[in-house]
């Protein structure tokens, strides 16, 4: 901000010299105290972001256990991840997690979001009570949700008011229900999140326009997807950025409800990665997963901020 | 006064501020990052790290800690997990805790071949705190080197427990054969109580148990510890002989299992819907106090009779890090840990049913259960640890995938032993 303003501020105060020389003359006008206040976050930056990050990279070309010092492997960890069974796994159930919490977290944030976006009474007890879940820690949503999972929880017990007895299965100790259990837990979380991000969002779209197209003949529908939706382009790509950072970077909840298990069935990339990592001290193979990880996410953002910005071009 | 007062302007601040962030730039290479807390040259404290969790025997230990008069003693609790994951750092840091708390056998053994443990032989030599433990006591905590490393303070064993009462009120006894152990379970099942229970959720390490229990009395300790010590293939004849056997027991156990835990586990025994539970002696502080009296245990019954007899004994203690600032206070403080009054507080304040390694404690106030124990022990020919005391954490977690998959697809045995194989050889080889 300071040297947007001093950069700014220039032409007044400067003269017409060639370009060159009038961009050094710039920089060389910006106050110390400027350059200060950007090198401090510059460094803290560098040393506590940066630095891990560079160093998490030249461990994952390294087998290390901790102690001494760390032996150079080359690309045998890569190699090692496409042959490990448990990698694939995780690898798989990464992918249903980002369709799966995205699809169901962003569906229902914005069909709670158009619900609730109008006057009434009683309508922020609405709004609070589905964002409610969002102040309390992904731990502590996997420990509540565990207790809801348990045999003859609650769980179990509604179903067999509904007579639904058959269906009650140990929802967490079931490979094939498992990883979907610790999916609704965490889509509980984040609905509300994702509502409130909308609802600021639908704040900033024009009545007038709405109504303009329902004199016209427009449907709801077409009202919303043709009319809406479209002036919700800024706040679905921040939602898009931040669904996708979180899914990747989803671990708590996981680790809360099934540490992976049963046999790694529920294993997500940030998982294994800690696991390998910090339980059982691979610090080499669990960096080539945190890469894997860091690649995917950066992949996923920039191709997506890519085909934005052309479409705004 | 009045310089100081003034002297802090903001230059010095910044400066000072540059300086503090410049120390961990200067000494972060990779693997050589400190990060203890302790001051340097403290040669006059004492730091006593411990991983030590459950309620009784926390508070047990900081009881022993609190009535150590030497040198002024800290202790740390940490959480088990975040133990076991920091130790080669706490150890390798320049500034370790001088003592800390963790099992004996293959992992301590491996900390010291990495040159990480204090040599404490003199504790185990003519007149030191350790000099009168067991001869095997003595061969575990001695690493592959010849120097003792360890001090061990107390050890528990596994059984199979059940309830006297119950057992009385279905007219039952304990069996003596494996045959008789199956016919048991079948009855029990017929009469719609649950033979067996366990709690493998989120402590999938309870299924090892079991295996390593058939492994010992299919097999025998000798095979067991040389396959847990990368010596023979999980694809051999004599471990698919123990998944076999492991195979009719599964429809006997609690299906609820996959979703408890260890203490969990003890639910349906405490309500009489369950009869038996392979599991450490450390499970009667999960019984509500009045059930305490009431539970008993019998050994595995033999299956092979060519193989000699063995029971698992996880033995705990401490060991000190060989970076230690106080090698002389902590061998001081290993010393009182060692002692039969510090063994004979820690145990009876903990209510967990451990057992002393002091031949001095005298055990005679010491519960009828524990006595029982004790005498199990004292007549079997062979001692393993556990599954992950014999081998390490690495290993452990091949068994917990590999035998919690087992049990919920058990049809296809040379499968299940292939792929146990597979990532075992990633531990061995990597």
């Amino acid at each position: 901000m300071t040297g947007a303003t001093a950069l700014r501020a220039r032409p007044r105060t400067g003269g017409s010299a060639p370009g060159v020389r009038k961009r050094r003359g710039v920089l060389g006008r910006v106050p110390v105290l400027v350059w200060v206040f950007l090198a401090v976050p510059l460094a803290v930056e560098l040393f506590w972001v940066f630095w891990p990050a560079f160093n998490s990279f030249s461990l994952s070309f390294t087998s290390w256990k901790g102690v001494g010092p760390a032996q150079p492997v080359g690309f045998a960890n890569y190699e090692r991840l496409f042959a490990d069974p448990v990698f694939m796994t995780a690898l798989r159930n990464n992918a249903i997690w980002v369709v799966g919490f995205g699809g169901l977290s962003v569906a229902g944030g914005l069909a709670l979001a158009v619900a609730l976006n109008r006057p009434g009474r009683g309508i922020s007890i609405y709004r609070s009570a589905i964002y409610l879940p969002m102040v309390v820690s992904l731990a502590v949503t996997g420990l509540l949700w565990r207790v809801m999972y348990q045999p003859d929880g609650p769980i179990d017990a509604g179903l067999g008011v509904l007579g639904l007895d058959a269906w009650s299965r140990q929802w967490l100790a079931d490979p094939d229900t498992a990883l979907y259990a610790v999916l609704i837990a965490a889509v509980w979380r984040q609905v509300g999140y994702i509502m409130v991000l909308y609802l600021a969002g639908l704040k900033g779209v024009d009545p007038s326009l709405e109504e303009a197209a329902a004199v016209d003949g427009a449907n709801a529908w077409q009202r919303f997807w043709r009319v809406v939706m479209p002036q919700l382009r800024g706040v679905n790509t921040v939602i898009f950025a931040v669904t996708v950072i979180d899914s990747l970077r989803t671990f708590d909840i996981v680790w809360a409800m099934t540490r992976g298990g049963p046999y790694n069935m529920t294993q997500l990339l940030s998982t294994y990665m800690f696991q390998q990592g910090f339980t059982l001290v691979n610090l080499g193979y669990g960096s080539a997963i945190a890469v894997v990880i860091f690649v995917l996410a950066v992949a996923f953002i920039i191709t997506y901020l890519v085909r934005q910005s052309r479409e705004e071009a | 006064m009045s310089t100081s007062s003034t002297g802090l302007s903001r230059r010095r601040f910044l400066v000072g501020a540059a300086s503090i962030g410049a120390v961990p730039l200067l000494a972060s290479c990779v693997g050589s990052g400190s990060d203890a807390g302790t001051p340097a040259g403290g040669a006059t404290t004492l730091t006593l790290q411990s991983s030590i969790q459950d309620t009784g025997p926390k508070a047990a230990l900081q009881e022993v800690v609190a009535a150590y008069t030497g040198q002024q003693t800290t202790l740390n609790s940490v959480a088990t997990e975040q133990f076991r994951a920091q130790l080669s750092t706490y150890l390798s840091s320049s500034t370790p805790p001088d003592v800390l708390a963790w099992y004996a056998g293959s992992v301590a053994n491996s900390y010291a071949q990495q040159g990480l443990l204090l040599d404490v032989s003199d504790l185990w030599g003519p007149g030191g705190a350790c000099a009168n433990f067991s001869p095997a006591l003595r061969a575990l905590s001695t690493s592959s080197d010849g120097k003792a490393i360890f001090v061990p303070t107390s050890y528990y064993w596994w059984s199979i427990f059940y309830k006297k009462s119950a057992f009385a009120q279905w007219g039952i006894e304990p069996p003596t054969t494996w045959d008789g152990f199956i016919a048991l379970c079948d009855q029990l099942k017929a009469r719609g109580i649950h033979p067996l229970t366990n709690g493998i959720g989120s402590t999938a390490w309870m299924t090892s148990g079991w295996f390593d229990y058939l492994n010992l009395r299919i097999n025998g300790a000798t095979y067991h510890r040389e396959l847990l010590a990368g010596k023979h293939s999980f694809e051999d004849k004599q471990v698919a002989d123990v998944l076999d056997q492991y195979r009719r027991l599964i429809p006997y156990f609690h299906p609820n299992q996959t979703s408890w835990d260890a203490q969990q586990a003890v639910t349906p025994m405490v309500n009489n819907e369950a009869a038996m539970y392979l599991v450490g002696a450390f499970c009667t502080q999960y019984f509500p106090k009045e059930q305490q009296d009431d539970l008993d245990f019998f050994s595995v019954p033999t299956i092979n009779p060519g193989v000699p007899t063995a029971e698992e004994a996880p033995t705990d203690g401490f060991f000190a890090a060989a970076g230690s600032k106080n090698p002389q206070g902590a061998k001081d403080l290993l010393s009182y840990l060692a002692s039969a009054k510090a063994q004979q507080t820690y145990i009876q304040k903990s209510g967990s049913s451990n057992m002393p390694t002091s031949p001095e404690v005298d055990t005679t106030t010491f519960s009828p259960l524990v006595q029982k124990g004790i005498a199990l022990l004292n007549s079997t020919q062979e001692i393993t640890q556990f599954f992950n005391r014999d081998s390490s954490d690495a290993l452990q977690a091949t068994a917990d995938a590999a035998l919690t998959k087992f049990l919920a697809n058990p049809a296809d045995i040379p499968a299940a032993q292939r792929e146990w194989q597979a990532a075992a050889k990633q531990v061995f080889t990597s």
